[in-house]
């Protein structure tokens, strides 16, 4: 990995600075992890917005705003992530560096101070957060729950893994369920954020042009917040013998069908196979020259978008493509003949090379990107792995033939979910 | 004659110079990136669709998404796809097109030479047949068909084609299934021969590069293809009224709420280079008072329920069309238009001050600083800009030199209810929400 330094808070928050010269921005992260479970996502996901809502020094979203258009347009996210079975509840800073605004010299340590009085001081009713804010904030996470449906591509890739993991955590939507969040109120919510915040592991990410010692200081003083003990988090369970094949249909009023097959490949990010598999998946279809966009689309004309990818905590990969739905049977045809090609063998020395080539260049370019830096160290930390860009670019070169017909021959397909027009096929 | 552009408080610096017969190459060196990302651009794009052929004297029109459609043939040459030759330099290749450009793209790590090469190379070897533009409608005609389902991209262009009566604005980027049929290789190649010569086109280099370097390989990949001076191209839009083609459109789609957009035509048109940048700028400051996050209305309306905090405004700035667009998904479109409107009323009559000008001029500088991390962004800008006559590096001055008065005139004279239009998608009622 590119150079960071780990350490930890009094309070246990681990803390990584990323020192870097080449932006003009510093990026700061701080990362709640949650095991994904139904009985926790609904909370976790609607407790950032109600954070965002106002604290004791801002006490109302607009106030928020203000202070941080003041701050050159600091900009405050907060997010929710799948990674395997774990939720990760993200609050994000981006801001410019003071190097570039003239007469500025602690942009930083005041936007840091927004983000701890978000997070660590909420405007509180007794024991309780602002009931009416807490309502709204209700309202509009049953929206965004129902919302799935206005992107049709997301849509169709989040029914396939409900269909296909419905027995597993990795089923469980992140935004959480309409019914769940009935149940929720101010001071439900409350006890909830007591325990999500004393006892969820967290880690504070801060990417820019930095004094370590300095940074490391500041970070102290502005979460020194009180803790408690860490609850300990299952490990992702990845399930490799599945029975027949389930084939699901969905009948949309829309004008074109999305086809999205789940498929267990038994490898995740933990394992030695994981780099045969990544390069599997690249010959396969993560690239426009690979089998799928250049069978399905540019031989059969058959989709524009024709994709696989991996969910590399869970051990899955996903095939998705948008097509005329009275192609489903040809569709689906092509795509299990590229798999039967990939499995007999059938690619060649070019496509081997140019999916090796290919993949080397994502794994460098990730260093011009702060995000993609913290989220590479994110997914290290989250299966153990302490290697270098230099050394897992050594496993990528070590990839042969044979270890990718090794991996394909456990590449099985789960579920065929089709989206597909009223009446349609 | 190489002139270098350099901006103290961006601290960067880009290197530009006119390469025979007429291309424009800009060159920014970014230390310490690993990545290196070039975008070849045409200004054509989908609102091109009526002018004469270099040599000839009648007018041609052709078929809506012509420009989208070339952009997907000239990945294919004699010896196959060009996707194939940059996957064995470890580089990624794309394209996009707009209204108003075509951009062909790559981003590489290593063999940046070869790249460069490989990324003139095709864009200036079109080869159409037969059999592979009749592959590519399958295509093509699919990726319209995604575009229907999608709300978002139905609700902005069913604006357009509201808010303009004539002007081809008003048509969607890739055309139509229908249009697109009409499509044949003698189209491509006329519509290549008129707008793909150097003259009508630039090149932007951003990653850790010599410019000197670059600015020698692009002179000599030109130099050797022996093209003539190209005479003017006559593009030919038509005049578009100041009055609406219609104030109000609607249509049905599988959502889960429904979508209102607000569209303000401009009428104050015809201009390039500073003049429209100051214009844009300005317009952008203007809705940041009244519609941003930190507005009072923008809260009102978010306590309420009727928005959520997608909800946007941006302001366009060509020099034959404009437009303010505002809005996002609501539970009732009906009181979200009226509460606008009344927003609007109400922000006109308290004016915007001196302190709250100052306030959203000073996030706009932080914006532009931060956006100064994306080579993407650097490029896209760079060049949509040039081709308007505008030196993106200017930014931060032309913000400096807009006043208080200006964007108080621009308020008024902007958000006028006889130049707004409506745009509504309502959910199909046979959806309910699954689980």
């Amino acid at each position: 990995m590119p150079n960071y330094m780990r350490s930890r808070l009094a309070n246990g928050i681990n803390l990584f600075i990323h020192p870097t010269v080449k932006f003009k921005t510093i990026l700061v992260q701080l990362i709640f992890h949650r095991a994904l479970r139904e009985d926790d996502v609904t909370e976790s996901s609607l407790l950032p917005s109600v954070l965002q809502r106002g604290s004791v020094n801002y006490p109302n979203r607009m106030a928020i705003a203000h202070r941080l258009e003041e701050l050159y347009g600091t900009d405050l996210i907060s997010g929710v992530t799948k990674k395997g079975e774990r939720q990760m509840v993200t609050f994000a800073l981006d801001l410019v560096h003071d190097q570039y605004l003239p007469g500025e010299s602690s942009l930083l340590k005041k936007s840091l101070e927004v983000l701890s009085d978000v997070v660590t001081n909420p405007v509180l009713d007794g024991e309780s957060f602002k009931e009416d804010y807490v309502t709204q904030e209700k309202e509009q996470h049953e929206k965004l729950i129902k919302g799935l449906i206005n992107d049709k591509i997301a849509y169709s890739v989040e029914r396939c893994l409900q269909h296909m993991c419905e027995n597993e955590p990795f089923g469980v939507f992140k935004y959480g369920s309409v019914e769940r969040l009935k149940a929720i109120d101010g001071a439900k919510l409350y006890r909830y954020y007591r325990h999500f915040l004393r006892e969820s592991r967290a880690d504070l990410h801060i990417s820019g042009d930095l004094d370590a010692a300095e940074v490391s200081a500041l970070a102290q003083q502005v979460f020194g917040f009180e803790r408690g003990v860490e609850e300990a988090l299952a490990a992702t369970t990845v399930q490799k013998n599945i029975g027949d094949v389930r084939y699901v249909k969905e009948e949309l009023d829309v004008s074109q069908g999305k086809l999205v097959l789940g498929y267990r490949t038994g490898v995740t990010y933990a394992d030695d196979d994981y780099f045969p598999l990544l390069v599997y998946n690249g010959i396969l279809g993560s690239f426009p020259h690979s089998k799928l966009f250049q069978n399905v689309r540019e031989k059969a004309s058959l989709a524009y978008y024709t994709y696989s990818r991996l969910e590399k905590h869970k051990g899955l990969m996903l095939i998705s493509s948008g097509i005329e739905v009275d192609n489903y049977e040809r569709a689906l045809e092509i795509i299990h003949r590229q798999l039967s090609d990939m499995t007999r063998g059938d690619f060649t020395k070019e496509d081997l090379e140019n999916t090796r080539s290919g993949l080397r260049n994502q794994f460098l370019v990730e260093e011009d990107s702060q995000s993609l830096v913290v989220n590479r160290v994110l997914d290290d930390m989250l299966v153990g792995r302490e290697e270098n860009t230099t050394e897992l670019l050594k496993r990528l070169d070590a990839v042969s033939r044979e270890d990718v017909a090794r991996v394909s021959a456990n590449v099985c397909l789960d579920t065929v979910y089709f989206l597909t027009k009223k009446g349609g096929a | 004659m190489v002139r270098l552009l350099e901006n103290q408080l961006l601290k960067e610096k880009v290197y530009m110079r006119q390469i025979a017969p007429g291309l424009e190459v800009f060159v920014l060196p970014k230390k310490g990136y690993v990545k290196k990302y070039v975008t070849y651009a045409a200004n054509f794009g989908s609102i091109d669709s009526r002018f004469i052929v270099e040599g000839e004297d009648k007018e041609l029109s052709v078929p809506d998404g012509v420009a989208h459609f070339l952009e997907h043939k000239l990945f294919e040459d004699e010896e196959g796809n060009v996707f194939d030759r940059f996957a064995r330099l470890g580089a990624s290749s794309n394209a996009f097109t707009n209204f108003n450009n075509t951009a062909y793209l790559f981003s590489c790590t290593d063999y940046f030479t070869e790249c460069l090469d490989l990324l003139m190379d095709f864009v200036q070897t079109p080869y159409f047949t037969l059999e592979s533009v009749e592959k590519e409608k399958g295509i093509i005609e699919q990726e319209i068909r995604m575009y229907e389902d999608n709300a978002q991209w139905r609700i902005f262009f069913n604006l357009l084609a509201a808010m303009y009566k004539e002007h081809p604005v008003r048509v969607d980027i890739a055309g139509t299934v229908e249009s697109i049929r009409q499509i044949d290789k003698d189209v491509l190649y006329k519509c290549y021969r008129t707008f793909y010569h150097p003259s009508n086109m630039a090149l932007f280099v951003v990653g850790d590069v010599d410019p000197g370097r670059v600015m020698a390989q692009v002179e000599a990949n030109i130099s050797k293809r022996n093209y003539k001076e190209l005479g003017e191209i006559k593009r030919i839009y038509p005049s578009e009224p100041a009055e609406l083609g219609q104030d109000f459109v609607r249509q049905e789609l599988v959502v889960s709420q429904p979508l209102l957009n607000l569209g303000f035509k401009e009428r104050d048109l015809g201009y390039q280079g500073e003049r429209l940048f100051k214009k844009e700028l300005t317009t952008n400051l203007v809705l940041d008072v009244v519609f941003g996050s930190s507005s009072k209305l923008y809260n009102e309306l978010y306590e309420e329920g009727l928005i959520d905090d997608e909800f946007d405004a941006g302001y366009v700035a060509e020099k034959d069309y404009g437009h303010t667009i505002l809005g996002g998904k609501t539970v009732d479109a009906d009181r979200l238009l009226e509460r606008l409107t009344v927003g609007i009323k109400v922000a006109k009559k308290n004016g915007i001050s001196a302190a709250q000008f100052e306030h959203y001029r000073r996030k706009a500088m932080g914006e532009f600083l931060k956006s100064f991390n994306s080579l993407e962004f650097i490029t896209n800008n760079f060049l949509a800009y040039h081709f308007r006559q505008i030196n993106f590096f200017t930014y931060l001055d032309v913000l400096q030199s807009v006043t208080l008065a200006d964007v108080n005139s621009r308020l008024h004279q902007h958000l006028v209810e006889d130049s707004m239009v409506r745009s509504l998608i309502l959910p199909k009622n046979s959806y309910s929400h699954p689980g």
